[in-house]
């Protein structure tokens, strides 16, 4: 242990973290990192862009609840990905960036050396619960304990740690054991009773749910039970609580429907969940009108945008408890009849192409296990299966909500695929969309990984073509000319399906679970089975 | 209504600007109202990062900056490394976006693409990245950044517009004017007889040249000849002199004998040059000694004094200070055509047998495709044209290993390239390492009909990250890596593909390539071509 630098002792403190992979790509920066890889346990994945990394960090922590680890070079390495780190920011995800950056004599100084940015720390800190600089060895394990601090009982985030040169081919610092765990934060004895107050008079609660309570499903499901309120996920809660369940409405928040439900309650209850603008609801401001219960373990999210009544800085699954425990009896008049007639009338007046969409999203429902994960990108049918995809357990749609970024889906599908290989892995992407992290298909051939990456092929940025329609605004740009995709699929490696039935749909996706390495499945939007 | 979306799109035009690079998305529609009534075109790359690399590779084949449209938040945060390899190499780039709507601009309220603080991020990245606030903040931002590319050191300027300001109306707005280029600073005529003085006594002068001297060849040229003085040029300098030109030292000055050559110097010339690592000191042994007087020449008066500190520091445009220069110079025979050659025999004497392949293949290109571009990434024949390609001008040899160091650059910048050169042959030198990073941009190439021949350095793998890891003894990870069929995946993306199979044909084959209407690979086995190369 005393031979080891600190590049080595890096490794070895992710290893007593419990850390069992890392996603990169080996830099000449990162070297010392690497050294200390070759004689770990830890599973390193070589991608093919840093954006992968990072998409497939994600996809990993969605999937598994655990911090998703990359290794990235300083500058170039870092900056590539930004992109997914900002994703996993606005969804709170949990992500470790160790990096390397220029030797502490250098920082700042714009030298021209290899990989310099003015401030490598300034482009990366506003995508991160933080970004550490160690500058001394020593404050190598404090910077972990700190980011497992937030990992554990905080709202998690990306946290940046960045290494010099310098100090990372320099001496080990000591390693203490990992520290103990933290308990998460526990609610104030008389705000719960301030809000059971509020729950009991209340003739129409109802509970909008965030990413927060994502393995908290069965205190979420009781507290609806017992006190008879409708539950709304937004589409980060999609599973938590069965979308089959009578009091689950779909993730629907963005549908004049549900918005009218939700107006229509007496009180909101809102747990673990930013009531984010435009990126779950697609509307300047939700229509909550009566009383609002705000949960949230960030305490900045508690007050943001809509002031509530009652407002709890606590861990979502332990106030769900703490409120199941301490609400008297309910005066709730909704219930499953009013949820049963909400999800008639969505279902009812779905346009033309979210109906074809359905077709898809429905017999990948039937093909895909209970327990398979869809990991999904920036394209109209995943828009569709984020509303109406049925999840019956957590951690197994993921969408890039909040910062919206296409290339999401494939190499997040990889990342989950990694972290759970025995569940059915499935990306759902758009032409667009795929394009951008294409060459994350030879990480998975690689890999010898299943996953089945269903291509709506619409021939377009089909979402952006209709909004420039709708505004009268010429098309340019949103018409490109698109690859063969099944050559390509062929020349990384992969399987590929053309199906032309809903029948032969299902049976690519059954076939694709059992392979031995990828398969595109592509689906045409204009194809005759789905109506022309 | 004419919205300041469709003022911005006139004003463009006004500027020059002939092509924009981007791809639309909910937030930057409304940029595109006003296009249509323009002569701009719009190429749409597949990721933004193809968006900024092609704006680079546009901007360095021309000398105009390079113009994208990008959406908030993910599309800034995907081209931020192209934006930083520009910001390395001073290329000249407007990046224009949208960012969420005054009022939503930092709540932390969870809209779409949404960021803490986009400018934070993109200003480390830029000469200055300005929020337009109100209309009247349009016309004088860009008048700002239209100044800075014509009379100061060009890097990436960022405008960003909030999605209300866009669409709001521009009736109040003066009429479109483009304002007249400020002409860059010329130089302290006292600071320039001071540095004549010098130069006209000295023994042994040797000049260096960076990038910012890129638009002074007749005039450094002319300096050279009089002070019969070797001339070393940095990677973004190479081409200020001719292959064949006696003076010419076309090599790194990181190479042991071009240090010593700038070690002899008692006068060292130093124009538009930063110093930085990835040409001056690759080894990081502290680069060479400076032992004569030096005279900086540098457009940036911060950069004058970085790195090494002049005798005699000198802050003005390249052009403007080597053309004042000359007459002040008298002519003198220094024995410079010797010390030249002794340095520049000296540094090919040294290469490996990989590395004299490597630069077989380049000028290969360069001599069987006259005036051609040639657009590195990072790759091992790279790295041997940076130790000491000669290329035949300025603007035709560039590339992403000096400065920030990117994979992927070559390609979507050799796409901007020859959108910048239609004219010209635009050869892509790149691994299958960095070909994988932005391989989707071959579909841009062919939606654009931009012809580019990329070279495919194939050694299965990251192999200069390989030898690196070899050579400090840390056993290989993650550079082993399985390669995709480049040749049907070409086909794919309805672009040629062939195998070179021995180095003698490449000359042909680079010839038929450059006849086609769509892009060539042309796949290159390493180990082959070093093999068999007849040099």
């Amino acid at each position: 242990m005393t031979n080891q630098n600190c590049g080595q002792a890096a490794i070895t403190l992710l290893e007593r973290y419990g850390v069992d992979t890392v996603f990169g790509m080996p830099g000449v920066h990162t070297l010392e990192f690497y050294r200390g890889l070759v004689a770990s346990k830890i599973r390193h994945i070589a991608v093919r862009h840093e954006q992968g990394a990072g998409f497939m960090a994600d996809g990993y922590a969605r999937a598994s609840g655990r911090p998703g680890v990359c290794i990235l070079i300083s500058g170039p390495g870092l900056t590539n990905a930004a992109t997914p780190i900002g994703q996993a920011y606005s969804d709170s995800i949990p992500m470790l960036i160790l990096s390397s950056v220029n030797a502490t004599e250098d920082l700042g100084k714009g030298r021209g050396r290899l990989h310099e940015i003015t401030s490598q720390q300034t482009v990366i800190a506003p995508l991160t619960a933080f970004s550490r600089t160690v500058y001394k060895a020593e404050d190598l394990p404090a910077a972990y304990a700190d980011a497992y601090r937030i990992f554990e009982a905080g709202r998690p985030r990306p946290v940046h740690v960045e290494v010099p040169l310098d100090v990372l081919a320099g001496p080990a610092p000591a390693l203490a054991d990992r520290p103990p765990s933290v308990l998460p934060l526990m609610p104030d004895g008389s705000l719960v009773e301030e809000a059971c107050a509020l729950i009991s008079k209340a003739r129409r609660p109802v509970i909008v749910a965030g990413g927060g309570i994502i393995d908290h499903g069965p205190a979420l499901t009781a507290l609806a039970e017992q006190i008879g309120a409708p539950v709304i996920p937004t589409i980060a809660a999609k599973g938590a609580m069965s979308n089959r369940h009578p009091l689950c409405v779909d993730a629907t928040l963005s549908l004049p429907q549900t918005q009218a439900f939700l107006r229509s309650a007496d009180l909101v209850i809102a747990v673990g969940t930013e009531l984010g603008g435009e990126a779950d609801c697609w509307i300047d401001r939700l229509p909550i009108e009566g009383k609002l219960i705000r949960i949230d373990i960030d305490a900045a999210a508690l007050t943001r945008d809509y002031p509530p009544d009652v407002a709890i800085h606590a861990d979502g699954g332990a106030t769900l408890a703490a409120l199941a425990q301490s609400v008297g009896s309910s005066r709730s008049q909704i219930g499953a009849v009013d949820v049963a007639r909400l999800r008639a009338e969505i279902r009812n007046s779905l346009p033309s192409l979210q109906r074809k969409h359905m077709l898809i999203l429905e017999a990948l429902r039937e093909a895909l296990p209970r327990d398979g994960i869809v990991a999904t990108d920036m394209t109209q049918l995943a828009y569709s299966g984020s509303y109406h995809f049925p999840c019956e357990q957590p951690r197994c749609w993921f969408h890039p909500v909040g910062y919206g970024t296409l290339g999401y889906g494939l190499p997040a599908a990889i990342g989950a695929q990694l972290a759970q290989p025995h569940r059915a892995t499935v990306a759902i992407v758009g032409d667009g969309g795929l394009l951008f992290t294409v060459q994350e298909l030879a990480t998975a051939v690689e890999l010898g990984l299943p996953v089945a990456v269903v291509l709506w092929n619409n021939n377009a940025l089909g979402q952006i073509a209709e909004g420039m329609k709708e505004r009268g605004i010429t098309e340019i740009g949103v018409r490109p000319r698109n690859p063969d995709f099944i050559k390509l699929a062929e020349a990384f490696g992969c399987r590929t399906a053309q199906p032309s039935s809903i029948a032969a749909f299902k049976a690519a996706l059954e076939s694709a679970f059992k392979a031995d390495r990828p398969t595109l499945i592509e689906m045409r939007e204009d194809a005759v089975f789905l109506g022309g | 209504m004419r919205t300041v979306g469709m003022y911005l799109a006139e004003l463009l035009e006004a500027y020059g600007v002939e092509v924009i690079f981007g791809i639309p998305g909910v937030h930057t529609v409304e940029l595109y109202r006003g296009l249509p009534n323009t002569k701009i075109r719009h190429v749409t790359p597949r990721h933004e990062q193809g968006a900024g690399f092609m704006a680079d590779g546009y901007a360095r084949v021309s000398g105009r900056p390079g113009v994208c449209f990008i959406i908030t938040g993910p599309g800034m945060t995907n081209i931020a490394t192209a934006m930083a390899q520009a910001y390395a190499d001073s290329v000249p780039m407007l990046v224009i976006s949208a960012v969420n709507a005054l009022g939503q601009i930092g709540s932390g309220e969870g809209w779409l693409h949404e960021l803490q603080d986009q400018r934070q991020l993109i200003k480390q990245v830029s000469a200055f990245s300005h929020t337009v606030m109100t209309p009247a903040e349009l016309p004088r931002v860009m008048a700002r950044a239209f100044a800075l590319f014509a009379g100061s050191r060009p890097r990436p300027v960022h405008i960003e517009l909030p999605l209300d300001i866009i669409t709001a109306p521009a009736d109040k707005l003066p009429p479109i004017r483009a304002i007249v280029p400020p002409s860059p600073p010329a130089a302290s005529p006292s600071a320039l007889q001071e540095a004549a003085n010098w130069l006209n006594i000295a023994k042994a002068p040797v000049l260096l040249l960076g990038g910012g001297a890129q638009d002074a060849g007749s005039f450094v040229r002319a300096i050279a000849e009089k002070l019969d003085a070797p001339t070393v040029m940095s990677v973004n300098g190479r081409g200020l002199l001719p292959p064949r030109h006696p003076l010419a030292v076309p090599c790194s000055p990181s190479m042991p004998p071009t240090m010593k050559l700038i070690e002899g110097a008692d006068v060292i010339l130093a124009i538009g040059t930063e110093f930085g690592s990835t040409d001056y000191d690759w080894f990081e042994q502290g680069g060479a000694k400076f032992n004569g007087k030096t005279i900086r020449i540098d457009i940036d008066a911060q950069q004058v004094v970085r790195s090494r500190q002049p005798d005699l520091p000198i802050v003005a445009d390249a052009s403007e200070a080597s053309s004042a220069l000359v007459p002040l110079l008298s002519s003198a025979k220094r024995d410079g055509a010797a010390r030249a050659a002794a340095a520049r025999d000296a540094v090919l004497a040294d290469l490996s047998r990989t590395y004299r392949a490597c630069l077989h293949l380049m000028e290969t290109v360069r001599d069987a495709l006259p005036g051609a571009v040639l657009v590195g990434d990072s790759a091992q024949p790279v790295y041997a044209g940076c130790i000491c390609y000669p290329s035949a001008a300025p603007r035709s040899w560039f590339c992403s290993a000096t400065g920030y160091g990117t994979l992927g650059y070559a390609l979507p910048a050799a796409i901007g390239a020859q959108l910048a050169a239609a004219d010209r042959p635009v050869v892509c030198l790149i691994g299958d390492g960095g070909l994988q990073f932005t391989i989707a941009e071959l579909a841009s190439a062919r939606e654009a009909g931009t012809p580019v021949i990329v070279l495919l350095w194939n050694n299965n793998g990251y192999g200069e990250i390989k030898t690196y890891m070899v050579s400090r003894q840390i056993h290989p990870i993650g550079v082993d890596i399985f390669t995709p069929d480049f040749q049907v995946l070409a086909k794919g993306f309805g672009c040629e593909a062939v195998t070179l199979k021995k180095p003698s044909d490449l000359p042909g084959l680079l010839r038929e390539a450059a006849k086609r209407k769509t892009a060539t690979i042309i796949e290159i086995e390493e180990n082959d071509y070093v093999a068999n190369y007849e040099g």
